[in-house]
């Protein structure tokens, strides 16, 4: 066992293994049952926080291979809108019907990922939004679909906001789960190969094509989980709201707030940012958002590790201008 | 036996033809070296070996396998290996980390993170990288990218190795060093095909010369042999007129 950077990273992470990750799994249990009688507004806002949380920590798992995506928001709207026509159209059982909605975003991220594997970078961005786009026209257009007034949906534990809660905590532990299981894998190696050097990795031997469309298979799976999740508790989507830019932006700004390629920066930076986000509006009625931006601003140009390398100390160990794009905690100790 | 086959290998960019109707083997077990000015079609070569580029026409067979069209993690897999002339780190890993892709991803059985953290160690001993594993590899020297460059390339398990100039740039003492090492390689069993300017080292080290100019061979041989072709005194003397 060495001292390379990826264990340094993962010894104050194995400490808060120890102590903090069961603190903040009770708390985030016991969280709703504390909150739901005396404070229902605060449990609501924690399920947009969570929701928030499963796109940021999701998006990041596809950036690791470097591809900077904004298609996001397609994923999350195909989930919303299969899960909720399967519902209402076939009657088909909610939690089935969720599960069909990631289903559906996976197997549109294969294709999407076969169609743009050679591109990246801007190129890259600027394809998926594209098809986000086109996403978003043909919802709208539609009559099927609801057209531009968008679907009522059936509800999901109508009766529970707790339950609605543990849902959502449910989803985001998997997510986090398998964020955490990649990054100690030798997929991690293969990621970030991939992520600095495609031509080198491919070389090496690293099935390039396979973890590219592995990674956006992955990462669409929980935005569609998600997007149908949104659908059953919100009880009503729109073309504009749920295959929105905001939405991809989002998924993308939290991860580099928090800190990329890593597990608790996306799911750092998206409570942080969302929950911010809420206490800035409720102080300052007006112009909220332009100290909110200010924030993310000096995050971005001055912590270029997020808060989650601030967190752990590690800016100081490389300097600034080669950190531009976060360092991964690649491997960790074999099994 | 030929490891290694090129049969009428063309490559063009736009007009460009870069590498023209080129057939040379590489013997199981030898170590072959090409050379040839600048811009006679070397790199490009090694590309169309390890399958970063695809040639318009011929044929590269692998151990009997035809290889031409399959893409470059495969052949990866069958045992080529290569480094690149400049160097190309992976920024975001330690040295060590960045052999292990190879341990990883190479050609061989699939093995565990441990083992291959094991194994990439051992390799990282043998090129005299043990003191800076746990480095990144943004503050080394050329001699130590070079290592690494060949360090990862090892780490694949590769039967033919392309080398290419992993020599330029150094001092001659780690030229030394660098032919001692590929010296050990081929009696561990590796054909190795390098592209080198240094002279001595080919020399040294090379069972056989291919020289190419302009995309296309013009000598084939010993070095002796090569040294003393026509055609090659005037590729290289018509290169130190220009």
């Amino acid at each position: 066992m060495t001292a390379s950077r990826a264990l340094s990273l993962s010894r104050p992470g194995r400490l808060a293994g120890r102590l903090g990750v069961p603190l903040l799994l009770a708390a985030a249990l016991a969280w709703p049952f504390l909150t739901v009688r005396t404070q229902p507004y605060l449990l609501q806002l924690s399920l947009n926080i969570l929701i928030f949380a499963v796109l940021a920590v999701s998006w990041d798992l596809l950036a690791r291979t470097g591809q900077l995506s904004l298609a996001h928001a397609a994923f999350y709207g195909l989930g919303a809108y299969t899960s909720a026509l399967l519902a209402t159209r076939l009657h088909v059982p909610i939690p089935l019907a969720m599960l069909a909605g990631g289903g559906l975003a996976v197997v549109c991220a294969v294709g999407l990922g076969v169609l743009t594997l050679r591109l990246r970078g801007i190129y890259f961005a600027i394809a998926t939004l594209a098809f986000t786009e086109t996403l978003r026209v043909v919802a709208k257009q539609v009559r099927f679909f609801g057209a531009a007034t968008g679907l009522v949906v059936p509800p999901l534990f109508p009766a529970s906001l707790v339950a609605q809660y543990l849902v959502i905590l449910a989803v985001l532990l998997a997510t986090l789960l398998v964020s955490w299981s990649v990054n100690r894998s030798r997929w991690s190696f293969a990621f970030t190969a991939i992520r600095t050097n495609e031509a080198v990795a491919a070389v090496m031997g690293v099935d390039v094509v396979r973890f590219k469309v592995a990674a956006f298979a992955l990462s669409a799976f929980f935005a569609g989980l998600t997007g149908a999740y949104y659908a059953h508790v919100f009880l009503f989507i729109n073309p504009f709201e749920v295959f929105s830019l905001a939405v991809s932006v989002g998924a993308l700004v939290a991860p580099i707030f928090g800190g990329l390629y890593t597990t608790a920066g996306p799911l750092l930076g998206a409570v942080v940012l969302r929950a911010g986000e809420e206490a800035l509006r409720a102080t300052i009625r007006s112009g909220y958002l332009i100290i909110y931006g200010g924030i993310l601003a000096v995050v971005v140009l001055y912590m270029p590790r997020g808060l989650l390398g601030v967190l752990t100390g590690l800016r100081l160990r490389r300097p600034p201008a080669v950190a531009v794009t976060a360092a991964p905690p690649v491997g960790g100790e074999g099994p | 036996m030929s490891l290694l086959a090129l049969d009428e290998v063309t490559k063009a960019f736009g007009g460009l033809v870069a590498v023209s109707d080129l057939s040379f083997e590489v013997r199981d077990g030898e170590v072959l070296a090409l050379i040839g000015p600048n811009g006679a079609g070397k790199s490009t070569t090694f590309n169309l070996i390890s399958g970063l580029l695809a040639p318009d026409r011929g044929r590269i067979t692998f151990d009997g396998r035809d290889v031409t069209r399959l893409p470059p993690p495969v052949r990866a897999h069958l045992g080529i290996g290569r480094t690149f002339q400049v160097m190309q780190p992976f920024h975001d890993m330690t040295v060590l980390e960045n052999v292990m892709v190879g341990e990883l991803f190479g050609h061989g059985t699939p093995k565990s993170l441990a083992a291959a953290r094991r194994d990439a160690e051992g390799i990282c001993r043998l090129v005299g990288l043990d003191h800076l594993m746990d480095r990144e590899p943004a503050g080394l020297g050329v001699a130590d990218l070079k290592r690494l460059e060949v360090a990862r390339a090892l780490a694949t398990h590769p039967r033919l190795l392309l080398l290419d100039e992993v020599m330029a740039g150094l001092r001659p003492p780690e030229v030394d060093q660098a032919v001692q090492m590929l010296r050990g390689l081929r009696r561990a069993g590796i054909t190795l095909l390098l592209i080198d300017h240094v002279i001595r080292s080919v020399r040294d080290l090379a069972d056989r010369v291919v020289v190419l100019n302009f995309g296309r061979k013009i000598a084939e041989g010993t070095f002796a042999e090569v040294a003393r072709d026509p055609a090659v005194v005037q590729a290289y003397l018509g290169e130190a007129d220009a």
